[in-house]
């Protein structure tokens, strides 16, 4: 159990973290200065048109990949998944290149719209493939996501290198912040969006995650429920995939941290896992701006190195205190 | 039997001739030295730099890669010549059966170099960015030794020369200059170390920065944010995406019409130049994808002069 006061500390911390956002950068911006409306011109147009554009890319992204993997681990009743080991990313970047390739003049709304076609369709492909095979081992389940993400990461690069356009795709893969500007982030408020519809849908999840018959006994409609979560899963992966690109093992470690923390009740759990996964994003692209600058380290390998550290951890952590 | 003795002597005699006609050449390449027996005729050539060197010294090619042909090297996709894997890498088993008698490797082929050698003499004529004109210039020297041009390749590389020369005259008091590298919707900066390193180093247009070196080929990522703060007063662009894909072109245009770029000094002026993307990132050191941007870079610098 944690400590009433908890949550809100962690708001504050993650808010604390925002504001430092804001003042981390190649333009020399003191928070005082714009305080007091002493800040130039100059630094007034790079805070309102790339800092705090930044900042909410980064708060909106990363919560809302944080509660998809959530709400992806509940629908499939496995711990060990997320949208990027379940073939659900890899579809959206198959669709992304399909528009790419067929109507490369597509607006951006038009082509997160087919990429999220695409994700239904490959996480829908998935969880059919689990209904088929009976797995008995916890483990098999991101086995079977991450091949199947395999198989159509694979058609993806086929088609890339047919049509020349492996570079692209390699951009997409990498998620990274660097490009966000006034203009160019706010699809990702429909991740918000959607994060807060998982929450208002917690409850329902949470049930639907007990399995079919408990769920359909308690009078609920389950299929509706798991499409409802799958239609969340597939727009926020096709929403960041577009705007930034894949942000990978966030889904991943934060709703596993917070579970160890707090249990599994969704209503309890959706908050912890969006202030928990838009701090660690938020860590991360601080020190990927910060190591090099003025140059940057993408957020994909910050992610990449602090995330599978994370992930170690946590693996090792439980066999330690493992009760079967 | 006397069909057999004619062939024997026959033989004899075109091997004495030919060890009196042809004398063996030595070519010293970046990863040790070949020496042929004779002057190579069937060439096989994986790298565009180099097919744009022996295209422009007049030499006919067996085999060049099937992927990345730039547009102004269009005729090498035709079936008149093999084509023999990607520009990664190379057709292995292709190039065996191609027969040649000389391979050329370089840049992204040059790790194939000990492999294709046990198939046929293979040289590497990678360059040195860190001295880059001396290094393709002596490309062209090379090739026109070992093909017998020599005067042309005297003359191309005095163009070249002289085309340096100009550009450099023209870039003086012209202020500093970013190169960027786009891909992806994302940009990426060039330093004076890296694949267009060459602007500043020899043609001393002075750099925003001194910091970057290629060590990824989409350049050091970087915000819009940093080019504002360096505010170069010109920027070169090197459309990644454009120059594998091919086509549009409009991408790298679109990604810096925004209203951090729109402050430096390069977008007030005009000075934003859109280097040929073929010739700056797929061929970067041939004879005339560096001859072409050496013009295009003169001619935008001159432009308003």
């Amino acid at each position: 159990m944690t400590h009433p006061a908890a949550l809100p500390c962690a708001i504050l911390a993650v808010v604390l973290l925002a504001a430092l956002s804001l003042f981390v950068g190649v333009t020399d911006i003191a928070p005082m200065d714009v305080l007091r409306g002493q800040a130039d011109a100059r630094q007034m147009q790079v805070l309102l048109a790339s800092r705090v554009p930044r900042t909410l890319a980064l708060v909106l992204a990363g919560a809302a990949t944080a509660v998809a993997g959530l709400v992806m681990q509940m629908i499939v009743r496995n711990r060990f998944v997320e949208p990027s080991t379940t073939g659900t990313v890899e579809s959206a970047g198959l669709g992304l290149l399909v528009v790419t390739v067929l109507a490369p003049g597509m607006p951006v709304m038009g082509k997160m719209l087919i990429a999220s076609l695409f994700a239904l369709a490959g996480t829908a492909l998935f969880m059919r493939i689990l209904r088929m095979v009976p797995l008995r081992d916890v483990l098999l389940v991101p086995l079977v996501g991450i091949m199947l993400g395999g198989v159509i990461g694979a058609v993806t690069t086929f088609f890339a290198y047919r049509f020349d356009l492996l570079a692209s795709v390699g951009a997409w893969s990498m998620g990274d912040f660097s490009g966000v500007l006034r203009g160019r982030y706010e699809l990702l408020w429909l991740a918000g969006a959607l994060a807060v519809a998982a929450y208002a849908a917690a409850d329902r999840l949470t049930l639907a995650a007990m399995g079919r018959d408990f769920t359909t006994n308690l009078g609920l409609n389950y299929r509706s429920t798991m499409v409802l979560g799958l239609i969340i899963v597939s727009l926020v992966s096709a929403t960041v995939l577009v705007t930034v690109g894949v942000i990978p093992f966030l889904g991943l470690i934060v709703p596993n941290v917070v579970s160890l923390m707090i249990g599994d009740n969704m209503r309890r759990t959706v908050p912890w896992v969006a202030v928990m996964g838009t701090g660690f994003v938020l860590i991360c692209d601080i020190l990927g701006r910060t190591i090099r600058a003025p140059y940057e380290i993408p957020i994909a390998t910050m992610l990449g190195v602090i995330g599978s550290a994370a992930f170690l951890f946590l693996l090792l952590r439980r066999r330690h205190h493992a009760a079967p | 039997m006397r069909m057999k003795l004619g062939a024997v002597l026959g033989g004899l005699c075109l091997a004495v001739a030919g060890s009196v006609s042809a004398q063996s050449i030595t070519i010293p390449h970046r990863q040790g030295e070949v020496t042929l027996d004779s002057r190579p005729e069937r060439v096989v050539v994986m790298d565009w730099a180099n097919v744009d060197n022996l295209d422009a010294l007049g030499v006919s090619i067996l085999g060049v890669p099937g992927s990345n042909a730039p547009e102004y090297l269009s005729k090498f996709r035709s079936d008149d010549y093999l084509k023999l894997g990607s520009l990664q890498e190379p057709d292995v088993e292709g190039i065996a059966a191609a027969d040649p008698d000389l391979v050329i490797v370089a840049a992204r082929s040059r790790q194939s170099q000990p492999q294709l050698n046990r198939i046929a003499p293979t040289v590497d004529l990678s360059i040195d960015n860190d001295d880059f004109i001396d290094s393709v210039t002596a490309n062209i020297t090379e090739l026109g030794e070992i093909f017998g041009k020599e005067d042309r390749a005297a003359e191309m590389n005095a163009e070249l020369r002289s085309k340096v020369d100009r550009l450099h005259d023209a870039v003086q008091g012209k202020g500093r200059a970013l190169t960027l590298v786009t891909s992806g919707g994302k940009i990426g900066v060039y330093g004076p170390e890296s694949r267009t390193g060459w602007l500043h180093k020899e043609v001393g247009f002075p750099s925003v920065l001194d910091d970057v070196d290629d060590r990824s080929d989409r350049g050091d990522a970087a915000s819009y944010e940093f080019i504002l703060e360096t505010n170069p007063d010109w920027i070169f662009v090197v459309d990644r995406d454009t120059a594998i894909a091919a086509e549009g072109g409009q991408a790298a245009a679109a990604l810096l019409d925004n209203e951090l770029v729109h402050q430096t000094t390069a977008w007030k002026e005009g000075h934003i130049v859109y280097l040929d993307p073929q010739k700056a990132y797929i061929v970067m050191n041939g004879y005339q994808a560096v001859s072409d941007l050496l013009d295009q870079v003169y001619e935008a610098v001159t432009a308003d002069s």
